[in-house]
């Protein structure tokens, strides 16, 4: 198992640092899978998160400059580790200057993700900074765990509205109750609703638009050509996961979309650039 | 004691008590003919600091009248959550705050503290003090060895690189290279620590002396104060130690005041890697002594 690469760009650098730094805001612990070609954080939903569960995909091509990345066999070339992304973002962040960043997987006291970076000074030697990130390497029969979710059968799928409203709304709700209904249909209609015994609060969005998924869906791109335009799917969800995720955001994606499975789950997904982020948080009773 | 500050002087003032605030819960108070002395020390008697403020650094600075002791007032010793808020928020005081007048009145056991602001309010604030015997560090900095002097900038980049909750970290000084690398304490699982180590030349520094390679195990969180003082003021700082285990000295100055910070070090600071356990900190020797001395001749 090796890893090293090498970042020089300093978009690429503060790409990849925005991208971890968001990551370290929705989960304590995940797992990085280094692929040959991208770079996957993946939280499985367990019980002791809540059964949330997160997949972010980016490229690697546009965030190292050299990339060498022999796995854990030739059948199996790639490398999972876990890791807690919170020691990787502040570790980019304090090499945010720097001339180039080296990322290696090593072994110190114990297997690291060890980040390097030369640091320019107006004296001709450079200062040097390494920052080793203890890792635990995920054994191959465990790989399962973290492979990429199948796209739910959804009942409706909706553009969000902007983020940051979204989390103002939430965060105000949260003082009022601990769960939270989304609801939202085909005719680009979403509610965020709260219920309490003394009040009912209800954020009404509207004009969001619902994303085409075309392919093997009908021609109208709905997950079902006979569903009712106006009929709302819904979930009941813990306020507190979809805060978190709403906080976690630093840039506004391109694209933000919910998936609804009517009282099983929400599933979002952020596209930016060649990131995409997918969070799912199940529905409670 | 009576002495007054005006415009930015009470933000600087403000700022050494956040400086202060970060070393102990108690602040004590000494006025004395060199000028105003802060002092806080903590719990293990493992740091203290000292910022003595010249005459020259108020608008208006007297002893006590005749009545009082010939050599300066009584050494008043206030909790630090009394003092600190008033002083909380300095971008406020830089708004509002034209002038600001402290005084030690002791037949009532009381500082007061009152704030001249704009628009004709003012703020008067009692707080209650106890009579202590004045605390000194018993350090003689310009006897040591090694000396560093370098731009607060500079530390502070040195500093950056490690989190806010970092405790202990170790400074390695060689004739070719200058390191600072976290230390993990005990308790806390090394296996599942970050190690950062960053390290520079040291013609970075502008005065380096060192007799012999050495590393120094300290306490980081109760420089930070320091530090940002100095960053705020663009002041140098200068730093004289001697060998592991004997205290280690950062200090400031310019023509109105002086600060520093003494800090303990590790004894067996060979002990660096993470499968070492944490030794306590040796306590810097402190003289908690009868009479009010000038804090510079201790120093």
């Amino acid at each position: 198992m090796k890893f090293r690469g090498k970042i020089v760009d300093v978009a690429c650098l503060n790409h990849v640092t925005r991208v971890i730094s968001t990551i370290s805001k929705l989960t304590k612990t995940c797992v990085l899978r280094l692929t040959a070609d991208n770079l996957f954080f993946v939280l499985s939903g367990k019980v002791a998160n809540g059964g949330v569960s997160m997949w972010c995909e980016l490229s690697q091509a546009n965030v190292f400059d050299e990339y060498q990345m022999e796995g854990v066999s030739s059948e199996d070339n790639e490398i999972c580790l876990e890791v807690t992304p919170e020691n990787l973002s502040r570790a980019l962040k304090t090499v945010q200057n720097a001339k180039a960043v080296k990322v290696k997987l090593t072994k110190k006291h114990c297997p690291c993700l060890t980040i390097a970076a030369e640091l320019p000074t107006l004296s001709s030697i450079s200062r040097v900074v390494t920052h080793d990130v203890p890792v635990d390497v995920i054994p191959r029969r465990l790989w399962h765990e973290f492979k990429e979710p199948s796209m739910p059968d959804f009942d409706v799928s909706v553009y969000l509205p902007p983020l940051k409203t979204m989390k103002n709304v939430v965060d105000r709700m949260k003082n009022l109750s601990n769960f939270l209904v989304i609801e939202a249909n085909l005719s680009g209609e979403m509610n965020l609703k709260i219920e309490t015994d003394l009040v009912s609060v209800t954020t009404h969005f509207k004009d969001l638009g619902n994303p085409l998924w075309g392919d093997d869906a009908s021609q109208d791109g709905g997950p079902s050509p006979s569903r009712d335009p106006e009929a709302m799917a819904q979930a009941r969800v813990d306020i507190r996961k979809l805060q978190q995720f709403l906080m976690g955001q630093q840039v506004n994606p391109s694209k933000a979309m919910c998936n609804i499975v009517h009282e099983r789950v929400v599933h979002l997904i952020l596209l930016h650039e060649d990131v995409s982020l997918q969070y799912f948080i199940p529905a409670v009773a | 004691m009576n002495c007054l500050l005006e415009g930015n002087g009470v933000k600087v003032f403000g700022k050494a008590l956040h400086a202060l605030s970060r070393i102990g819960d108690a602040l004590w108070l000494d006025p004395t003919v060199k000028g105003l002395a802060l002092r806080a020390v903590n719990s293990a008697h493992s740091a203290y600091a000292c910022f003595l403020f010249s005459p020259l650094f108020f608008q208006h600075y007297s002893l006590g009248s005749g009545s009082e002791q010939g050599s300066g007032s009584v050494n008043c010793k206030l909790l630090m959550k009394s003092i600190l808020p008033l002083f909380r928020c300095l971008t406020s005081i830089e708004r509002n705050v034209e002038r600001c007048q402290i005084s030690v009145s002791t037949p009532s056991d009381r500082v007061v503290v009152q704030f001249f602001c704009r628009h004709g309010i003012t703020k008067t604030h009692n707080l209650r003090f106890q009579e202590s015997e004045a605390l000194q560090a018993v350090f003689a900095s310009h006897l040591c060895p090694n000396v560093l002097k370098a731009p607060a900038r500079l530390l502070c980049d040195m500093v950056m690189h490690f989190p806010s909750s970092q405790e202990e970290i170790t400074l390695s000084v060689t004739p070719l290279r200058v390191s600072l690398t976290n230390y993990c304490e005990e308790g806390k699982d090394p296996m599942r620590t970050m190690y950062t180590e960053m390290s520079l030349h040291p013609d970075e520094f502008d005065f380096f002396q060192v007799g012999v390679d050495l590393d120094l195990t300290f306490c980081l969180k109760e420089l930070r104060g320091l530090l940002s003082f100095a960053e705020s003021h663009s002041l140098p700082v200068s730093v004289n130690f001697s060998t592991a285990g004997k205290p280690v000295c950062f200090s400031v100055e310019d023509v109105v005041l002086e600060a520093s910070v003494v800090l303990a070090t590790l004894m067996d600071s060979e002990s660096r890697g993470p499968s070492q356990p944490a030794e306590t900190l040796a306590p810097v020797t402190l003289e908690v002594c009868g009479c009010c001395c000038s804090a510079r001749g201790i120093m």
